[in-house]
């Protein structure tokens, strides 16, 4: 070692004098053994690119804090309509023009005998055109008893009240300031007779948070629901352009050639049409056949679409006919770029098929932007079909989108602005959450474009 | 650059044509046909179909259109103003003009503003003003137009009404402010989110380094090396901001009731007002592309790296 030592060193040194000023021994020269190598390698696991960009993502405060907004819009569409007695479509006759926190008269009525009682059933507080009960039997369940009992005669502006195990009606007339002044017991029995009818009893008077509109819905229950209308429209949408425009780009860019001048020109053609009037026709085009062809046919796929109503379909056809060139442009994109590289190369060198080309080196390389591009479409196809809906197109009352609320509110801008900005808010806060999360996506998947 | 022009010009034609189509095919499926209403009987809507061709087949009334088109000729409207020819309904009347107004200003507010509120943003990159602005922009491009448009004119026209509420034929400086403001308030948002990026790219190019080290003050960095490279990606974008801007006039027209062509248009298609929705469209077509083929030899005059032989890069 010493020798080679003093064939190597540049300069004319006495290594003797260098391995005694350094402290070194002949032995520090050894290979290593086995066992010292093995003490060598790194522990740490390798990082998969998921785990890798979920950490990354976890870093992006504003991301994170813009995912968890959704979060929260999420449960206040999906889960929030399940805490509130108020429905979508239910009319309250007597409660129509509230304002936040309002009550109508009625309402103020069983609300200042609500502490009294330990259940009630207030006819005012039923929804529909005629709150009156038909003559009949009914019945309803509290703590686990079951009361049963039924009228002769229509039963309309009065309070079935329950009280230390007594069933009596009051005349919401004979309520005065919050005493009141005459009952009448009820007889029950604890057996539901057939044919009863459930009755749904309140302990108190929930409140209209923001309001009602002026055909007496509550406007909480209708955004709640407008914003479930819309995620779910921003979602399928996105999901729709996400496979058409895989598929055609995937094909044009692999392709080449011929091909995939043809398919391109295409695609520039529908990129230049201006799409706004195109989507306005569409959307009167395919209203009256669709609803035509729902109620005809019978196949399950016809009744589920049919659920969804025809404006909503109409939507998701005008993407898939539209709005899936974006998509198309930015996978060729990737494929082009992809297939020139040295990975492909290789696999094509060592006899990979074309299949597994595409499936375990285009595809896995592609992802992350289709991701991406998937997750900033969602919030471009809620904007799109609120804009139908603003101007009357898209779905059709009583359903509701955040868009066609705003519309509603429209006509009533100047007395009840409330309407409009409460959903108008609902909707820009999910467009913005979603936009952070797509550009936090955006950083933790492909580095390379962060700015 | 005269042949690449000639060609772009010979596929504008073939693309209108296609629209062209393409609005023919959809308008006629629309059921239902513009005479009909509660009073008239069959022999009525057959006298009146006879009167307007829409008797004939198809591809005859198609054919028409298009001989009609290149002689100038844009037909007559079949019920929304019966009788009165489409050309004078869209220009005479006004409804082009206010639709193009509002759609210019706004394209001028979008540029005039966007540009440099980023080149604010990249020059004080890092401290609160760029903060703010960055906060201002991500919030502007998710509001809705409407909800906008309704929230200024709450403020400013009812509540505190310094601003008319109908902006009616904007005749007045006024009454433009808060249509303009409403619809342009996304493109600038977009715009400056655009000019902060490519500004900020532009910077770290060794062409500003060389400056820099001349000496040349951080001001004139901005403004006059850096802002000329980083303008393409702005210019690309102006191509689908005039699409922006037409669908976002049609609501903006809504809500301050402004008698334009995009509120006219929607009226025209529940109406089944067939040859105003094919003028619209075709002039509303002839408009988008146009401006995107300006926008393209724009950008090729402004940036001479891009070839302008490949199309498709």
């Amino acid at each position: 070692m010493k020798q080679a030592f003093k064939k190597l060193s540049p300069f004319q040194v006495d290594p003797d004098k260098v391995w005694a000023d350094y402290g070194l021994n002949e032995s520090d020269f050894a290979p290593a053994t086995d066992a010292e190598k093995e003490e060598m390698v790194e522990i740490r696991k390798s990082v998969s690119y998921w785990k890798d960009a979920a950490r990354r993502f976890k870093k992006n405060t504003v991301s994170m804090v813009a995912l968890f907004v959704f979060l929260v819009t999420l449960l206040f569409a999906f889960v929030g309509p399940l805490l509130i007695p108020y429905d979508y479509a239910n009319q309250y006759r007597n409660s129509q023009k509230l304002g936040p926190f309002e009550y109508s008269d009625q309402e103020k009525l069983i609300k200042s005998i609500e502490g009294q009682t330990d259940c009630m059933f207030a006819t005012a507080l039923q929804p529909g055109s005629t709150t009156a009960l038909d003559p009949g039997s009914y019945y309803f369940k509290y703590k686990g008893t079951t009361y049963c009992f039924s009228f002769e005669k229509k039963f309309a502006d009065s309070v079935i009240i329950l009280k230390d195990g007594e069933l009596s009606t009051v005349r919401e007339v004979h309520i005065q300031n919050g005493e009141i002044k005459r009952s009448t017991p009820l007889e029950y029995t604890t057996e539901i007779t057939p044919g009863a009818k459930e009755l749904t009893v309140v302990k108190k008077v929930f409140p209209h948070m923001v309001g009602t509109d002026s055909q007496g819905r509550d406007i909480l229950a209708r955004t709640m629901y407008g914003a479930r209308v819309s995620i779910i429209i921003g979602i399928v949408a996105a999901l729709i352009v996400l496979v058409i425009g895989s598929i055609y780009g995937a094909i044009s860019g692999l392709c080449g050639g011929a091909v995939d001048f043809v398919m391109m020109r295409i695609v520039e053609l529908i990129y230049s049409v201006p799409e706004v009037l195109i989507v306005l026709l569409l959307q009167v085009v395919l209203k009256d056949p669709l609803q035509v062809w729902f109620n005809t046919s019978k196949t399950w796929f016809a009744n589920a679409l049919s659920t969804l109503g025809a404006g909503i379909v109409s939507i998701f056809i005008t993407f898939a006919a539209l709005y899936w060139v974006g998509m198309a442009r930015i996978v060729r994109g990737q494929v082009l770029m992809l297939k020139k590289q040295e990975f492909v190369t290789a696999a094509t060198a060592l006899g990979a098929s074309n299949g597994r080309i595409i499936k375990r080196h285009l595809l896995p390389n592609c992802v992350g932007q289709l991701v991406i591009t998937t997750c900033l479409q969602i919030p471009s196809a809620i904007f799109l079909e609120s804009f139908l809906s603003f101007l009357g197109l898209g779905v059709s009352a009583p359903m509701a989108s955040l868009g066609s609320l705003c519309s509603d509110a429209l006509g009533t801008i100047t007395l009840f602005p409330y309407r409009l900005l409460f959903p108008g808010t609902v909707l820009t806060i999910i467009v913005l959450s979603l936009n952070l999360v797509g550009d936090g996506l955006r950083d933790a998947l492909d580095p390379r474009l962060k700015k | 650059m005269l042949v690449y022009i000639l060609k772009r010009l010979a596929a504008a034609v073939g693309t209108v044509f296609v629209i062209m189509a393409i609005t023919f095919f959809l308008m006629n499926t629309i059921p239902g046909s513009p005479f009909l209403t509660e009073k008239s009987t069959p022999e009525q809507i057959q006298l009146a179909n006879e009167k307007y061709g829409l008797d004939k087949p198809l591809p005859v009334q198609f054919k028409n259109y298009i001989v009609n088109y290149l002689h100038g000729d844009l037909g007559v409207s079949l019920k929304m103003q019966e009788g009165t020819p489409v050309k004078n309904i869209l220009f005479k009347q006004g409804k082009f003009r206010l639709s193009i107004k509002l759609g210019i200003s706004a394209v001028i507010v979008a540029i005039l503003f966007g540009v440099p509120l980023g080149c604010l943003a990249a020059y004080k990159r890092g401290t609160w003003v760029d903060g703010l602005l960055r906060v201002l922009t991500t919030v502007g491009v998710a509001i809705p137009s409407y909800v906008l448009a309704a929230s200024l004119l709450i403020f400013f026209a009812v509540k505190h009404q310094w601003l008319p509420t109908l902006s009616g034929s904007l005749d007045s400086f006024k009454a433009c402010i808060l249509p303009v403001v409403s619809l342009a308030f996304y493109d600038v948002c977009y715009i400056a989110k655009l000019t902060r990026t490519s500004m900020l790219d532009a910077i770290n190019q060794d062409y500003v380094r060389t400056a820099k080290a001349k000496g040349v003050k951080n001001k004139w960095i901005v403004l006059k090396h850096a802002l000329r490279n980083s303008l393409s990606p702005v210019v690309t974008f102006l191509g689908p901001l005039i699409a922006f801007i037409i669908t976002g006039s049609l609501v903006v027209e809504t809500t301050f009731s402004i008698p334009g062509l995009g509120k006219y248009f929607v009226q025209s298609v529940i109406n089944r007002d067939y040859p105003i929705i094919m003028a619209t469209t075709v002039v509303v077509s002839i408009l988008v592309i146009g401006m995107n083929l300006v926008v393209d030899i724009v950008y090729k005059l402004i940036d001479p790296r891009i070839t302008l032989s490949s199309t498709d890069e």
